[in-house]
């Protein structure tokens, strides 16, 4: 830091700023002679006095120590004139240039804190310190070196983006074709759309690559092996790699045994490097919210409810020990009013005393009872499905179409009724008992129904819980409110203004989520025309988002191979989990809302403990994108569909007890995973080349999976 | 998808090869064949519109030839046209944090469907009835019955307006139906055909009430133009301003 305020100070004297430089070195207690005395002038066009000033705090939260993020935004942004801001580390061409400039050799590093990508030294021997480091990181210790080979991709795309930045294309195709080989088998696929980027201007347009340029990239690394580097980069004559180390990374550094090969594979893939430790410290309140008591009708064949935690027991006459239990507040639970929450309607109440009728009759799952398996294949869609949900109670399930169209289809006998019309409706008996019947109209009722109003494909859908609302959003930058009552569309949200990937109703109603290209998501309720929260982060679009079952943290999955976890109630990010190798295409909570399951193109299922923020397990067998995964009602087992045409069983009580949570773990963020994906997988089940997209359990614990048949 | 088959060199046009060979580079292994023709005419539609701006912009500049500098500035200029990218991310931060200071507001009890306001809704109607009821010949002194055309009504407000023409039209004509003497009531509108055209609301009588005249559906003859009856004693049926088009037109022609 003291070299950024230096180097803010020298850049206020050269301005002729003399109040404000005086003021900052009063508040910063630098003595005049610190700054010795450089007269190299350099040119301050207004953009580079704006890129300065507009330093303050709290600009990003990956922003670190550098004011590095707002002039290099700018600097791309001035197509054709060359920004003073940009050059101010400039090419010593243009220091001598300058009337009267002395351009004194220790300049670069306060230059090197202006701009982003200066001209930090001959771009012919930039290979050369890459091949060093290289040689020197192979040189090291075994427990070293694996930590240390966490610099190689890092530094180089920093390095190959500098020689691209400054204009050096042979120099930077070369040094591409010479270290690309070396680097991690999962960071191919980013190399090549970096391979396809040999010029300044591509790099303009791609908001991913801006974003890893100004974001800084975090690595964990034990204290010894930092040592290590620091005194060898630190030796050598032209630190330009402890520049670009400075600048890009962000090394947090634990006291420690030095991590594995294999414990820094699990954990390394995202975009922005790993988390950092603070990121996955905040309290997250992960217990469900208390089920409200009320009276409960009871059949003959009524039995004991489900003993769900916090859940008060059916009004029987004797009272049960868990009835004692609900009393007590679970310290983890949000409380009850952290967000506002619609009311119950006696709608609801009824749905609920269903719901508690059939999780009595349902089938308790393990590894010795497998749920069954019903599979819905969407015929004749040529490959136009793109989105599939099914209500709770399982009566409905809902098509979203890449022809923009939304189907829904009744899964009962029971057909799709919409509400009579306004003329029909006057002349029906108002005061009789079955008026909800009598205002449904019979003449149109039919087992599908297809709405209509989306402009391009439709990417997600969602059910309300209770059952009168569809959302679905599109590419075409809008999420649309159905009725599921009159079958027409209600409102369009307007907010994104490009694809939105996924949406969905929280489970108590009024909210929900989308998250799109624009790389935020946003949460809506149905009656705000403008989103309510939204939560901006993530590098690349957002693929996936879920509610918690307490619906007071959201889980986006993203392109940038990151999970986050947002708090509701005030959008800030409260864990951040890195580990997939391919952007996450889907995202379930465990019904008790300790743990996370994630999927991504990576083919592995990723298993995470949200309150302690950490990787607990792993699941390998797909071998091939995973878009459907889904806990069983009380979270015994874990089903996940995948564009490999099967759905896996994995017996999650077996995963998640067992875990290692002691404090060196949550402090260092070390895991230790156990090789046992084979033992989890309690069966696999193949579909005749349809691949899964949904997977959905009902009341009673049968599995029910949906797909498009694709004929190859 | 369909694995993709190369056309063999000898019946592929240069063009097509090379598209090939860009989606093979950029990894592309499996695709259908129709997208390198998909391909092809973007880059061609894409190129001419380019050149065509750098054209322009060259001749602008009086220059004899099209250079690269107007080549650049043709790019430079689309590309903020057609392929917006989203917004920066400290951008989005910053926003992001302006919106979640606010707290989440609190949730009405008993208020049926949440919606938003009905001007953000699609809930309105976009259409208006026509009535089928024939004009009588105006000499007779009877008041015709306002006419209201089907044409799509885009994002009105939702005053009462709005909801009132397609239920009240009926009623109104059924209202009508009992007139007070009319002698007085029937307003006559001549329109010269040097006014300018344009929907104006203002009536050109100072006794017209509530006529809208819409030259652009006027023919070149005078119209008869009927308001909507309402006498001027007697309380409107309906309070609010009411515009329909003209009807005789529908008639004559």
């Amino acid at each position: 830091d003291r070299q950024t305020l230096v180097a803010v100070l020298q850049f206020l004297r050269r301005s002729n700023l003399r109040e404000s430089e005086e003021i900052l070195r009063r508040e910063a207690r630098l003595l005049g002679d610190d700054l010795g005395g450089n007269v190299a002038t350099v040119a301050t066009s207004s953009p580079g006095v704006a890129a300065v000033a507009a330093v303050p705090p709290g600009k990003g939260e990956t922003r670190g120590v550098c004011g590095v993020g707002p002039s290099s935004r700018r600097g791309p942004r001035e197509v054709g004139s060359p920004c003073a801001a940009r050059s101010l580390g400039g090419s010593p061409l243009f220091w001598e240039t300058k009337v009267g400039a002395v351009v004194v050799e220790d300049q670069p590093d306060v230059s090197a804190v202006l701009s982003a990508y200066n001209q930090q030294g001959d771009p012919t021997l930039y290979e050369e310190y890459y091949s060093g480091l290289k040689h020197f990181i192979e040189c090291s210790l075994d427990c070293h070196r694996a930590e240390l080979s966490q610099l190689f991709y890092p530094l180089f795309v920093h390095m190959y983006l500098e020689l691209v930045y400054n204009q050096h294309e042979s120099e930077a195709k070369s040094f591409f074709e010479r270290f690309h080989g070396d680097q991690e088998c999962y960071y191919q696929d980013d190399l090549r759309v970096l391979s396809s980027l040999t010029k300044k201007e591509h790099m303009k347009g791609n908001e991913t690559m801006l974003d890893f340029r100004t974001s800084k990239f975090v690595l964990r690394i034990s204290r010894d092996s930092y040592q290590l580097l620091k005194r060898h980069l630190q030796e050598k004559q032209n630190n330009q790699i402890w520049n670009i180390v400075q600048e890009h990374l962000y090394i947090d550094i634990f006291d420690g045994m030095p991590r594995s090969k294999q414990q820094i594979d699990a954990m390394v893939g995202s975009l922005a490097g790993e988390a950092k430790r603070e990121a996955n410290k905040a309290k997250v309140f992960f217990g469900l919210l208390k089920e409200p008591e009320f009276d409960v009708p009871l059949d003959d064949e009524d039995e004991e409810g489900e003993n769900e935690e916090g859940k008060p027991k059916k009004k029987k006459p004797k009272k049960d020990n868990v009835g004692s239990k609900s009393k007590k507040q679970d310290p983890n639970a949000p409380p009850q009013n952290r967000i506002p929450l619609p009311e119950l309607k006696d709608s609801d109440k009824l749905d609920k005393v269903m719901n508690m009728k059939e999780a009595a009759r349902r089938v308790r799952l393990g590894p010795e009872c497998l749920p069954s398996i019903c599979f819905y294949t969407f015929l004749n869609a040529y490959q136009g499905l793109t989105a599939v949900d099914i209500t709770d109670d399982s009566s409905m399930i809902v098509g979203g179409f890449a022809d923009s169209t939304v189907r829904v289809w009744s899964v009962t006998p029971k057909k799709l009724r919409s509400v009579k019309t306004a003329a029909d409706l006057s002349l029906i008996d108002k005061e009789s008992d079955d008026v909800l019947e009598r205002i449904m109209d019979e003449k149109t009722a039919s087992e599908l129904k297809i709405l209509y109003g989306h402009s391009g494909p439709v990417y997600g859908t969602s059910f309300s819980p209770d059952r009168n609302y569809l959302l679905s959003c599109s590419e075409d930058g809008t999420v649309r409110l159905w009725s599921l009552q009159t079958f027409t569309c209600l409102v369009g949200y307007k907010g994104h203004n490009y694809p939105v990937w996924d949406t969905q109703f929280s489970p108590y109603g009024y909210y929900f989520v989308s998250g799109g290209h624009d790389r935020v998501a946003r949460l809506w309720a149905t009656d705000h025309y403008q989103p309510l929260r939204i939560f901006a982060g993530h590098l690349a679009d957002v693929t996936c988002t879920r509610f918690h079952p307490n619906s007071n943290y959201i889980a986006t999955g993203s392109a940038d191979r990151t999970i986050r976890l947002w708090d509701v109630l005030n959008g800030n990010c409260v864990r951040i989990f890195t580990g997939h190798k391919g952007p996450i295409h889907s995202l379930a909570f465990s019904p008790n809302g300790r743990f996370l399951a994630t999927g991504a193109t990576d083919g592995r299922v990723l298993l995470w403990d949200i309150g302690h923020g950490l990787m607990v397990g792993e699941l390998k067998g797909h071998t091939d994108t995973i878009y459907a995964l889904r806990f069983s009602r009380d979270g015994e087992i874990l089903a996940s569909g995948s564009m490999d045409n099967t759905v896996r069983l994995w017996d999650a009580v077996k995963a998640f007890e067992d875990l290692e949570t002691d404090d060196f773990t949550t402090a260092t963020g070390h895991i230790n995973l156990p090789e046992n994906s084979q033992d989890l997988l309690l069966g696999t089940y193949m579909t005749k080349s349809t691949p899964v997209i949904h997977l959905h359990f009902t009341r009673r614990n049968l599995l029910l999976a949906a797909g498009a048949y694709s004929s190859q | 998808m369909e694995a993709a088959k190369m056309a063999s060199p000898k019946s592929a046009p240069k063009d097509a090869q090379v598209m090939a060979q860009i989606l093979k580079d950029m990894g592309i292994t499996e695709y259908e064949p129709r997208v390198i023709n998909q391909m092809l005419e973007f880059a061609y539609r894409y190129v001419t519109t380019i050149l065509e701006d750098a054209k322009i912009y060259s001749s602008h500049a009086k220059k004899s030839s099209v250079d690269a500098d107007d080549v650049r500035l043709a790019i430079q200029c689309r590309t903020d046209q057609s392929f917006t990218s989203p917004p920066p991310r400290d951008f989005l931060l910053d926003i992001a944090r302006q919106k979640n200071q606010t707290p989440l507001p609190l949730i009405k009890p008993y208020s049926g469907p949440r919606l938003p306001p009905d001007r953000y809704c699609l809930t309105a109607p976009n259409y208006r009835l026509k009535s089928l009821q024939k004009k009588v010949s105006s000499t007779a002194g009877r008041i015709t019955v306002p006419r209201l055309s089907v044409g799509a009504v885009s994002s009105r407000p939702s005053t009462p307006t709005l909801g009132t023409p397609s239920a009240q039209t009926v009623s109104v004509s059924a209202k009508v139906g009992a007139p007070v003497s009319l002698a007085g009531q029937r307003f006559t509108v001549q329109i010269p055909s040097s006014q300018p055209a344009g929907k104006s609301a203002t009536p050109t009588t100072p006794t017209v009430q509530n006529v809208l005249i819409n030259p652009s559906l006027i023919g070149p003859k005078n119209i008869l133009i009927t308001t909507n009856m309402v006498p001027p004693g007697t309380a409107d049926p309906n309070p609010l301003k009411r515009k329909h088009e003209d009807d005789d037109d529908y008639d004559a022609l």
